[in-house]
């Protein structure tokens, strides 16, 4: 059995050609994230641990039901769990940080997603297309929240991603997402983001002349998060990083990739280059 | 000597492993390729190429387990054959780049069963290999048991590994198949065999240890 070089060399080329040329737009074009928008403003001092929050989340995103969570063994975050809460007991008394999703205006999930099931909708929440989702997995591992999680299949690796969708359907339609609309206390607020923010200065504000420490969370973190908190004690007791950043290894994935692309390109172009040089000095020597 | 002679150079096992070698990495490539590089994700929506990934490595790693265990006295020869530089792979070196312009052939020093070249593209292979195959496990198996930041690193260790091997294995396919020196290269990698003119002038050594005194 033979195959022609030059055949080789035409069915090489066209691989290649079709590895690298497919154009690099799409990875460009998930930028409609913006830090404006609509926001959500979790107040713990308002909070009751009712899990009426819990509850709504799982009734309108058809979640399966577990039983009555409690406060000492909360449920964790799970493909079937999108918010939970993360209960602090001071002095005999419960205060809950509703935990789920932040919606970062910089997000480490949509960075690293090489499909693009994950983007920034324009009204600042982060939004997933679950056909789109390879099941890989970089979002859980790459989010400094720990917030998305993978339903996946140990043998065959298939998985998928999920986490809180903002209510995606809710809000698109004018609605507030399903745990804001259940909060009986007002411990969760949806509105516009500029709004919450003032919302929340003036929340600590007020919580400062009652002789109570407060801080507000999630104004600036990662450029700002579309769920901002106030808290009444340091963001690490609540389960939250002090200083959340995109992982810098994520930056290195993407120069490696941008660098490996890249030099691959300039490869195939360099051994035309040498191809013709050589064809052409082994020419001129047999002449000789 | 009107016909040219032949020497085999590879045996047929070693032939089919090559290949099934070689199609096993590509599918693993490309699989690979579409969740790395920019802007290719789009076939891998759905997972399913996650699936052929895992599939074509039981290929990738199986392969070379099998082939081992029939040929473990040439699979040895192989890694020794990588690994021992002499001071003709520094000469080697120094002349290469006028060699690969069309530069003159006779300034080479003579080589062995395989290049200097040659040799550092087995090496890589090897180390790629295994650099793939530590992380892949993590990242398949052990994810659980790795902290985010620790898994995050093996995620870029199987990165560097892809691009090392993608870079390499393009300049392999370049000067195994493509470069107007390289006439039999491919062609001995397909029936494994090469003229004996071919073998003096690539493989002198070898040529000399091995073909060149049955005549």
């Amino acid at each position: 059995m033979k195959i022609s070089r030059k055949d080789f060399l035409k069915g090489a080329a066209g691989a290649t050609g079709l590895l690298l040329m497919q154009p690099a737009a799409s990875a460009m074009a998930k930028d409609s994230q913006t830090s404006e928008g609509m926001a959500m403003l979790i107040d713990v001092t308002k909070c009751v641990s009712c899990w009426w929050c819990y509850a709504a989340c799982k009734d309108y995103n058809n979640l399966p039901e577990t039983g009555k969570p409690s406060l000492t063994e909360p449920p964790e975050l799970a493909p079937s769990v999108w918010t939970t809460l993360h209960p602090v007991l001071n002095e005999n008394v419960w205060t809950s940080r509703k935990k789920a999703c932040n919606h970062c205006t910089d997000a480490a999930c949509v960075e690293v997603c090489p499909t693009g099931a994950l983007s920034y909708n324009d009204m600042g929440f982060v939004q997933y297309d679950k056909d789109k989702c390879s099941g890989c997995g970089y979002c859980a591992e790459f989010c400094p929240f720990g917030v998305p999680q993978m339903d996946t299949n140990k043998i065959t690796g298939v998985a998928i991603m999920n986490k809180c969708t903002f209510c995606h359907d809710r809000v698109t339609s004018g609605e507030q997402p399903a745990c804001a609309a259940a909060c009986t206390t007002g411990a969760i607020t949806y509105g516009n983001r500029a709004d919450l923010v003032a919302e929340a200065k003036a929340r600590v504000a007020e919580l400062g002349q009652n002789g109570v420490q407060a801080t507000t969370y999630g104004i600036n973190e990662l450029d700002g998060l579309h769920v901002m908190y106030v808290l009444n004690d340091s963001p690490e007791v609540y389960g939250l990083p002090a200083a959340p950043e995109t992982p810098p290894t994520g930056i290195v994935r993407n120069v490696l990739s941008w660098l490996g692309g890249g030099l691959a390109i300039l490869a195939v172009a360099g051994f035309g280059l040498n191809y013709l040089a050589a064809r052409f000095r082994m020419r001129g020597g047999e002449k000789e | 000597m009107t016909e040219a002679r032949v020497v085999e150079r590879f045996r047929k096992r070693t032939v089919w492993f090559h290949w099934i070698h070689t199609a096993a990495f590509l599918v693993l490539l490309v699989t690979g390729a579409i969740l790395f590089l920019p802007g290719l994700g789009g076939p891998a929506a759905g997972g399913i190429t996650r699936s052929i990934h895992r599939i074509a490595v039981l290929f990738f790693v199986g392969v070379p387990i099998v082939y081992f265990i029939i040929n473990p006295r040439m699979s040895l020869q192989f890694i020794k054959e990588t690994l021992t530089w002499g001071k003709d792979d520094f000469i080697w070196l120094t002349k290469a780049p006028d060699y690969y312009f069309g530069g003159d052939e006779s300034k080479m020093p003579p080589q062995g069963h395989v290049n200097t070249g040659q040799k550092m593209w087995e090496f890589i292979v090897l180390a790629t290999g295994v650099l793939f195959v530590i992380s892949g496990i993590f990242m398949w198996f052990l994810k659980d048991t790795l902290a985010p930041a620790v898994f995050q690193w093996f995620v870029i260790v199987h990165d560097v590994a892809f691009v090392v091997a993608f870079l390499m294995l393009l300049v392999h396919i370049y000067t195994g198949s493509l470069h107007p020196r390289m006439t039999e290269s491919l062609r001995s990698m397909w029936d494994g065999k090469i003229s004996e003119k071919y073998a003096r002038d690539h493989y002198a050594k070898w040529f000399e240890e091995t073909s060149g005194h049955k005549d």
